[in-house]
C-alpha cells in the first residue's frame, strides 16, 4: 500500500465524522468560500449580462456622440452606408406644469428608436418614438404629472401619452439629473431648447453587420476633427462595468483578508484538534507509523474536511446568482446571466483550500513530532516545531494565495499594496503578541493568585496569546478605523454642505441675458447669491507631445481625459481655487490662448508650465499653453472646472452660461417660478436632488463598508473562538484544581475576564494607533478631506468592541467552568 | 552475524539516556548492559523513577539512547532516527501499555489491524479477526474502546501487539490499571499468547506474582542495573 493510500485508509478510519474539533475549520471555510464565490459569481453574472446585452444597453452596435453639433451631411452619409441609424438628442431640461417646474432628462428619439430591445410602457404596449405632441415619461415623474395631463418643455406643450416600464438603453445613458421624458425628435425644434450654445448631446447609434471598431476607424479617418465620442456594444456602459469590476475586486480583497484572519483561528483550532489527538499519534507511532505517515494521515483528514467545506461553500455561492436575480429583479439595472461561471468558483475554492493548508502547516509539522515514548511517561506533548519544518508548508500555499490574488486582480499593484499593508499589520500584531508573552513571563509575580494565574495564562506553554493579540488587534483596528473614517466623513460633509451648497444649478442661461437672469432671481429673492459662469463642452485630445488617442490606458487620476468635459473661461481666478504655480493672466489679456489646469491633473499627467494642451470644441481643434496650476476645493459644490481658459481662447464660440443660485430658506418656489416664466429654455436643478443621488451612491458604499467590517469582525470572532477552544484543556485543568481547592465558579469567571481584559487593554492601545493611522491615510490621502474624527464615537466604538471581545471570550470559556472536577481529574 | 547473535533478542552495551540539557539535564540510564535470549521471559523491577520505563523505551525503539550500543532482534538500533526506529519496530516488536492506548475512533478489529497494515501484511482484517478470537473477543469485533471493559481493552491491546507475530513483546505494567482478578486473567492470557506465538517477553511490573512467572528478573535503581537473577 502506498504511503498516501495507507494514510487515507487509517485517516478515514480515525476521522470523527461529526467533525468534532474541526467544526471551526469547516464553518470558517464554508462561509469564506461561499462569500468569495458569491461575490465573484455575481460580478461575473453582471459583467456577462452587460457584455451579452451590450447592443441593447447601448441601443446599437456602435454609438457616435458629441455636444451640440448635429452630424454633417457627409457624416450622415457615412453612418447610413454602414447600417441602420437612430438619432437621439439628450439634455437636462425642466418640465413645467401649473406652478411646478421639475428637472428632467429630455430624450428626443427618431422613428428608428430603439434599434435593439423593446421600449415597453406600463400599459404593456411595446412602442417606438411617441407620436407628435406626446411624451413617454418615467414612473418617477408620473406621480407628479399623471397620464393624460400636459406639461411644458421650453416653449412647447406635451401630453403624457404613456409611462415607461422598460427603457432598454437606460443603463447606457449613465447618470441623469432627473426622470426621463421621451419625445419625438421632430418635436424638439418647437421647444426652443436647441439654441446655439445650448448644452445638449446628440447621439447616432448604428446597427451594423460590420465590426464596431472598423466603423470607428473609418469615421475617425474620414473626419479627424469630428470630435465624436464613441462607444461599442462590447463596452456599452463603461462606467458601470468599471464600477462593478472594482467593487468586486474590493469586496474580494476584504473577504480574502477576513479569510486570512480566520486562517489564524483555523490554525489555532487545528492545533487544538491535533493536541487532542496526541495520544492517538503516539500510539500510532508505537505501532510503527513514522512521522511522515502521521503528517499525511492528518493532512488528508484536514483536506477532506476543508474540501467538503469548500464544496458546500461553492454550492452556496453559486446559489447567490439565481437568488439575487430573483429577489432583486426590479432593482438591478441589468438581467443577471445565471449560467455558472467557473472562474470565480475556481478562485474561491483555491483561496479557501490554500488558506486551510497554510493555517494547518505549523500544527501539522508539530503534530508529527509527538514522541512515541511519551505514552510510557504519561506526557505526550509535541516538541517545539523547527521553523524549517513548518515554513515550506506555510510558504507554498501563502505564495500561491498571493499569486492567485495578483493574477486575478485588474490592478495588481493596488492589490499588492493592500495585501502588503495587511501583512505588515499582521506581523506587527504578532510581534506585539510575542512581546506580551515575554512580558507576562518576565514581570514580577503579583501577590493575588488570580492575577498571577491570569498572567500565567498569557505565557504558559500552549497559550494562544499571539493568535489572540492578532485577532483582537485586527478586530479592534477595524472598529477604530471605521469609526474614525465615518465620523470624519460626516464632519466634513456637515461642515461644508449647508453653508456652501447652493439651492439650484441653472443650465442654459442665454449669454446675452446674464444680467437679466441675475435681476430676475434677485427680484424674487433680494438676498440671493448668483454666480454665472460660461459653460462649454470639449474633449481634451492631447498634451505636450502626447495624443490622448494613442494612450493604451488613461492614467490613474486623469479622469478628465475620458470623454467630454465642461470648459470655461474667466478674467480672474475663480472662487474656491488657489494658485499653486504660475500666474493668472491680466484682465483684458489679448495674447496667445492660455489655460489654468487642476493640480491633480498635473500630477496624473506630469504636466509643466508652458506645456501645450489641445482640445476639440464644436469640431475645431484649439490649443492653449499652460499658464498656471490651481488647487480646487472640490467640496464647495459650485461649478469647478479642471481647465479654465483665458477669455480670448473661447469667447468667440457660441455658448450659454450656467449659474449657481444660493438662496435663503423659503425662497426656492418664488425663484423657480420667476425663472420658469422668463427663461423657458433654462433648466433649474435643485441641489438637494443631486445630493440625494450622491447620497444614494454613498449609502451603497456604506453598505459595502459595513459588509467589509462585519466580515472582518466575524473573522476576528472566529479566531477568538478558535483560540479559546485551543486553550480550553489547560484552563479546564486549572479550573478543576482551583475548584478542588475551594474556588467558586464566579471567581474563575473573574479570572478569565481579568486575563482577557489585561490582553485587550494592551491591544486596544496598539489598535487605536493602527486604526487612526489607517483612517487618517484614507481621509487625507484618498479623499483629500480634513481630519476630523469624533473622539467620543471612536472611544465608544472601542468600548463596544471590548465588550464584544469579552463576551465572546467568556462564552468560549464557559465549558471549562462546567467541567465536573471528579470526572475531569480522572481524564485530564 | 553469529548464531549466538541471531538468537539474542536484546543486546545492549553501556546504554545511557540523558533527558533535558544544560543545567536541567537528568541522567535517567547510566550505563546498562543487558542480553536477552530468544524465548526468555524477563521481568524488570524497580522503584518509581528507577528508569524501568526509560529502559523499555530505549529497548523498544521508542526512545534513542544517548550513548551505547543497542541491537534488537538482529537490528542495530544505534544511531537510527525516530522514523527509522518506527520502521524497525514493525513486525519485530509488539508493545502492550498500562493504559491500553487503543485508538478511540476505531473498532477493536480496526485497532488490531492497524499494525499489520503498517507492516504491509496481506489480509490484515482476517488475521486481526483470528487474533481477537484467540484472546476471546470474537464477539466484540465491532465494538469501540469506550464500549469495552478495562480487561477487554487490554485483551485487544495484547491481540494488537501480537498480531504481526513479533519476535519480542514489551509489556509496561500490563495489569496496573486492572483489578486483581482481571489482572490475573490478563496475565494468564499474556503468557499463553506469548507461548503460542513464540515471542520473547519483557515485562515491567511492580507485581511480585507477575515477576515470579518470568524465568529471569532484573532490578533497576537510580538508572543502574543492580540485580540480575533467575526468578
Amino acid at each position: 500500500m502506498s504511503g498516501w493510500r495507507l494514510a487515507w485508509t487509517i485517516g478515514r478510519r480515525e476521522l470523527d465524522w461529526r467533525f468534532r474539533g474541526l467544526r471551526l475549520l469547516f464553518f470558517s471555510l464554508l462561509i469564506g468560500v461561499a462569500a468569495l464565490a458569491a461575490v465573484g459569481s455575481l460580478a461575473a453574472a453582471m459583467e456577462r449580462g452587460l457584455a451579452e446585452r451590450g447592443s441593447v444597453i447601448l441601443g446599437g452596435d456602435v454609438e457616435f456622440a458629441r455636444s451640440a453639433r448635429l452630424a454633417t451631411a457627409k457624416e450622415r452619409t457615412l453612418f447610413a452606408s454602414t447600417g441602420r441609424v437612430a438619432e437621439s438628442i439628450v439634455m437636462t431640461s425642466t418640465a413645467v406644469t401649473g406652478d411646478r417646474s421639475i428637472p428632467v432628462q429630455l430624450k428626443a428619439v427618431d422613428g428608428a428608436y430603439p434599434l435593439y430591445g423593446a421600449l415597453r410602457l406600463a400599459d404593456r404596449r411595446t412602442v417606438g418614438a411617441p407620436p407628435s405632441g406626446e411624451a413617454w415619461i418615467d414612473p418617477a415623474l408620473a406621480a407628479r404629472v399623471p397620464l393624460g395631463s400636459t406639461f411644458r418643455l421650453g416653449t412647447a406643450t406635451f401630453r403624457v401619452g404613456g409611462v415607461i416600464a422598460d427603457e432598454p438603453d437606460r443603463l447606457g445613458e449613465g447618470f441623469s439629473l432627473g426622470p426621463v421624458v421621451m419625445v419625438a425628435r421632430r418635436d424638439l425644434p418647437a421647444t426652443g431648447l436647441m439654441q446655439p450654445g445650448s448644452l445638449f448631446e446628440i447621439r447616432y447609434r448604428i446597427a451594423t453587420a460590420a465590426t464596431p471598431q472598423s466603423l470607428i476607424d473609418r469615421t475617425t479617418a474620414a473626419f479627424p476633427a469630428g470630435g465624436w465620442e464613441t462607444k461599442t456594444r462590447d463596452n456599452a456602459a463603461p462606467g458601470a462595468g468599471r464600477f462593478l469590476s472594482r467593487m468586486a475586486e474590493f469586496l474580494t480583497l476584504i473577504v480574502l483578508t477576513a479569510l486570512v484572519i480566520a486562517g489564524i483561528g483555523i490554525a489555532n483550532a487545528v492545533a487544538s484538534f491535533l493536541r487532542a489527538r496526541q495520544a492517538t499519534i503516539a500510539t500510532l507511532k508505537v505501532l510503527g507509523a513514522e512521522s511522515g505517515l502521521v503528517r499525511r494521515i492528518y493532512a488528508l483528514q484536514l483536506v477532506w474536511v476543508a474540501g467538503l467545506a469548500t464544496i458546500g461553500g461553492l454550492g452556496i455561492g453559486m446559489l447567490a446568482v439565481p437568488l439575487v436575480s430573483r429577489a432583486a429583479a426590479g432593482v438591478l439595472p441589468i438581467a443577471l446571466d445565471t449560467k455558472v461561471a467557473p472562474g470565480p468558483l475556481f478562485l474561491a475554492a483555491g483561496f479557501g483550500l490554500l488558506t486551510a493548508l497554510a493555517a494547518a502547516a505549523f500544527p501539522l509539522a508539530r503534530a508529527a513530532t509527538v514522541p512515541a515514548a511519551g505514552l510510557l511517561r504519561g506526557s505526550v506533548d509535541a516538541r517545539r516545531t523547527p521553523l524549517a519544518q513548518g515554513l515550506p508548508w506555510l510558504a507554498v500555499p501563502a505564495a500561491l494565495i498571493l499569486a492567485l490574488a495578483l493574477g486575478s486582480a485588474t490592478r495588481p499593484l493596488l492589490t499588492a499594496y493592500y495585501l502588503g499593508a495587511v501583512a505588515a499589520v499582521l506581523v506587527l500584531l504578532a510581534g506585539l503578541g510575542l512581546l506580551v508573552r515575554w512580558a507576562a513571563a518576565t514581570v514580577p509575580r503579583p501577590k493575588s493568585p488570580f492575577l498571577r494565574l491570569a498572567l500565567a495564562g498569557l505565557h504558559r506553554p500552549g497559550a494562544g496569546t499571539v493568535g489572540l493579540v492578532v485577532a483582537l488587534g485586527i478586530g479592534l483596528t477595524m472598529f477604530v478605523q471605521i469609526a474614525a473614517v465615518r465620523s470624519s466623513f460626516d464632519a466634513n460633509l456637515a461642515r461644508n454642505i449647508p453653508e456652501r451648497a447652493p439651492a439650484f444649478f441653472a443650465l442654459d442661461v442665454p449669454r446675452d441675458r446674464a444680467d437679466d437672469f441675475r435681476a430676475t432671481v434677485r427680484s424674487a429673492s433680494p438676498s440671493a447669491e448668483v454666480q454665472l459662469v460660461p459653460l462649454l463642452r470639449g474633449i481634451i485630445t492631447g498634451y505636450g507631445a502626447t495624443n490622448v488617442a494613442d494612450l493604451d490606458e488613461i492614467p490613474d487620476g486623469a479622469w478628465a481625459l475620458r470623454g467630454e468635459r465642461g470648459l470655461t473661461y474667466a478674467e480672474t481666478l475663480p472662487p474656491g481655487s488657489s494658485l499653486t504655480e504660475g500666474r493668472w493672466w491680466p484682465r483684458g489679456y489679448r495674447g496667445p490662448p492660455l489655460v489654468s489646469v487642476d493640480d491633480r491633473l498635473r500630477e496624473a499627467l506630469g504636466l509643466k508650465l508652458g506645456d501645450e494642451l489641445r482640445f476639440i470644441l464644436y469640431g475645431v481643434e484649439r490649443r492653449a499653453r499652460i499658464a498656471s496650476f490651481r488647487r480646487i476645493d472640490w467640496d464647495t459644490l459650485g461649478f469647478n472646472f479642471v481647465l479654465v481658459l483665458s477669455p480670448n481662447a473661447l469667447a468667440d464660440v457660441p455658448h450659454n452660461m450656467s449659474a449657481t443660485i444660493g438662496l435663503p430658506d423659503g425662497a426656492d418656489a418664488a425663484v423657480r417660478e420667476a425663472i420658469a416664466g422668463r427663461f423657458p429654455s433654462t433648466s433649474l436643478v435643485p441641489v438637494r436632488d443631486v445630493l440625494e443621488q450622491v447620497g444614494e451612491v454613498a449609502a451603497g458604499v456604506s453598505v459595502a463598508i459595513a459588509w467589509a467590517a462585519s466580515a472582518a469582525i466575524l473573522a476576528g470572532i472566529a479566531v477568538l473562538a478558535g483560540t479559546t477552544s485551543a486553550m480550553r484543556e489547560a484552563r479546564t485543568y486549572d479550573g478543576v484544581v482551583l475548584r478542588v481547592l475551594g474556588a467558586t465558579r464566579g471567581q474563575l469567571l473573574r479570572l478569565q475576564a481579568l486575563e482577557f481584559l489585561l490582553l485587550a487593554a494592551l491591544v486596544t492601545i496598539v489598535a487605536l494607533g493602527l486604526g487612526l493611522v489607517g483612517a487618517w491615510l484614507i481621509i487625507t490621502m484618498l479623499f483629500d478631506f480634513a481630519w476630523e474624527p469624533d473622539p467620543w464615537l471612536v472611544a465608544g466604538t472601542v468600548a463596544a468592541g471590548l465588550i464584544v471581545v469579552l463576551l465572546v471570550g467568556l462564552a468560549g470559556s464557559l465549558p471549562t467552568l462546567a467541567a465536573r472536577p471528579s470526572r475531569a481529574l480522572r481524564t485530564l | 552475524m553469529s548464531e549466538t547473535m541471531t538468537d539474542m533478542m536484546i543486546h545492549a552495551r553501556n546504554v545511557t539516556l540523558t533527558l533535558g540539557s544544560g543545567e536541567g539535564a537528568t541522567d535517567i540510564l547510566r550505563g546498562i548492559d543487558l542480553d536477552v535470549a530468544r524465548g526468555e521471559r524477563l521481568a524488570i523491577l524497580g522503584a518509581s523513577g528507577s528508569g524501568k520505563s526509560s529502559l523499555m523505551a530505549v529497548l523498544s525503539g521508542l526512545e534513542r539512547a544517548t550513548s551505547g550500543e543497542v541491537t534488537i532482534v538482529g537490528e542495530d538500533f544505534t544511531g537510527l532516527d525516530e522514523d527509522r526506529l518506527a520502521q524497525a519496530r514493525r513486525g519485530r516488536i509488539g508493545i502492550v501499555l498500562q493504559a491500553f492506548h487503543l485508538l478511540p475512533t476505531m473498532t477493536a478489529l480496526e485497532n488490531v489491524a492497524v499494525p499489520m497494515e503498517l507492516a504491509a501484511m496481506s489480509a490484515p482484517f482476517v488475521a486481526a479477526r483470528a487474533e481477537l478470537e484467540a484472546v476471546g473477543l470474537g464477539h466484540r469485533l465491532d465494538h469501540y474502546p469506550a464500549q469495552l471493559s478495562g480487561g477487554e481493552q487490554q485483551r485487544v491491546a495484547i491481540a494488537r501487539a501480537l498480531g504481526t507475530r513479533p519476535a519480542l513483546l514489551f509489556a509496561d505494567e500490563p495489569t496496573g490499571n486492572l483489578d486483581a482478578v482481571t489482572g490475573a486473567v490478563i496475565m494468564d492470557l499474556l503468557f499463553e499468547r506469548c507461548d503460542a506465538t513464540g515471542s520473547t517477553l519483557v515485562v515491567i511490573t511492580h507485581e511480585p506474582g507477575l515477576a515470579a512467572r518470568c524465568n529471569r528478573v532484573i532490578e533497576l535503581a537510580d538508572g543502574l542495573l543492580v540485580a540480575d537473577r533467575a526468578a
